[in-house]
């Protein structure tokens, strides 16, 4: 019961701390709730020598809800259903192209690079959002949390590195930055495009979501 | 209908979307097993739900305070998973390929999105 409770309390903390991290866009980013979350509660469990397979019974209860949360992403793309429909080529094409380009160099850079298979196999999903990626565990045979750890610092490097580098590469339309960073950068990467204007974080939700599908259908084609 | 749902407590309200959503995941599982299709079911239960909201078999505001709840907390939900990663610090200097790798995915697959996208946005 501790943990759970410990859990709760260490995301809020993180999410009370972003709020008032309001001037600092930087540290705002990297200060992720969910991160902060997992190293607090990672520091703990090491220190108290409490085996993993204990916290994940003793945490079950959170995890129930990662389905239907998956299930809910539905819901934003409905409510977008009218920007995608005036600008399907847009983001339908250019959020799967990227995200098929990103799934590429997570599949294949780790195989030439000699990675172990467990890395190799967490590596491809990290694309898609971290509750896909774990989803996904279960067919490529992926330690899930690894998997999930993964697709949650990939979204933070993505949130860090990505607009800086969209601007370099002339990508200015809000659109085409929206649906650049949700392609590949999924909830991490949308938190920070919403920081850019309304309609990159509309186009960043539609690219997580496409996202989310492309991977699935990638990994389940090559299964 | 929609008065009806908002006439519902809200902590009801949130219990009928949960409901729903959940039930969403069952027929995305179930489905998937039936077909024996290698999907996740709760990313097939998506799909079902963005169809049957677009065919207004459901309506949205039936779903609409579970659904932004669950997302308003959906760093929360995978933080039991994200502590695994404990269980990798022995990986040490590997860590810093997985994040090269990352790295590298992350700026082709956002430049090729962001260069196509722009392309194609019509104004």
């Amino acid at each position: 019961m501790i943990w759970f409770a410990l859990t709760l309390l260490a995301f809020a903390l993180g999410v009370v701390l972003q709020l008032r991290l309001q001037s600092r866009p930087l540290l705002r980013t990297l200060l992720n709730p969910t991160l902060l979350a997992t190293v607090l509660v990672g520091i703990l469990l090491l220190l108290t020598r409490t085996p993993y397979d204990t916290y994940t019974r003793a945490t079950e209860f959170i995890s129930a809800f990662l389905a239907p949360a998956v299930v809910a992403l539905a819901v934003p793309l409905h409510r977008l259903r009218g920007l995608l429909a005036r600008q399907w080529r847009a983001l339908l094409l250019g959020g799967a192209a990227g995200t098929l380009a990103g799934v590429a160099v997570d599949t294949l850079l780790p195989r030439a690079l000699g990675l172990s298979p467990d890395a190799q196999r967490a590596l491809t999903t990290a694309p898609a959002t971290s509750p896909v990626a774990l989803q996904l565990a279960d067919i490529t045979g992926a330690t899930p949390a690894l998997a999930a750890t993964l697709a949650v610092l990939s979204g933070l490097l993505g949130a860090l590195i990505l607009p800086a580098f969209l601007t370099r590469l002339g990508v200015r339309h809000p659109l085409a930055r929206g649906i650049a960073l949700g392609a590949v950068a999924h909830g991490i990467g949308t938190a920070r495009a919403r920081e850019e204007g309304e309609l990159t974080g509309a186009a960043s939700s539609i690219g997580m979501g496409l996202a989310a599908l492309v991977v699935t259908l990638v990994v389940a084609l090559r299964g | 209908m929609t008065s009806q749902t908002a006439a519902l407590p809200p902590a009801v309200r949130v219990v009928l979307g949960l409901g729903v959503l959940v039930g969403f995941a069952a027929l995305g599982e179930g489905l998937m097993r039936l077909l024996h299709w290698p999907l996740p079911g709760s990313v097939v239960g998506m799909v079902l739900l963005l169809l049957s909201l677009g065919l207004r078999v459901v309506r949205l505001h039936w779903i609409e305070p579970a659904a932004d709840g669950l997302l308003g907390i959906l760093g929360l939900l995978f933080v039991p998973a994200t502590v695994g990663a404990i269980q990798f610090l022995g990986a040490g200097a590997e860590w810093g390929l997985w994040l090269l790798v990352m790295v590298a995915g992350l700026l082709l697959g956002a430049g090729v999105a962001g260069i196509v996208a722009g392309r194609l946005v019509r104004d």
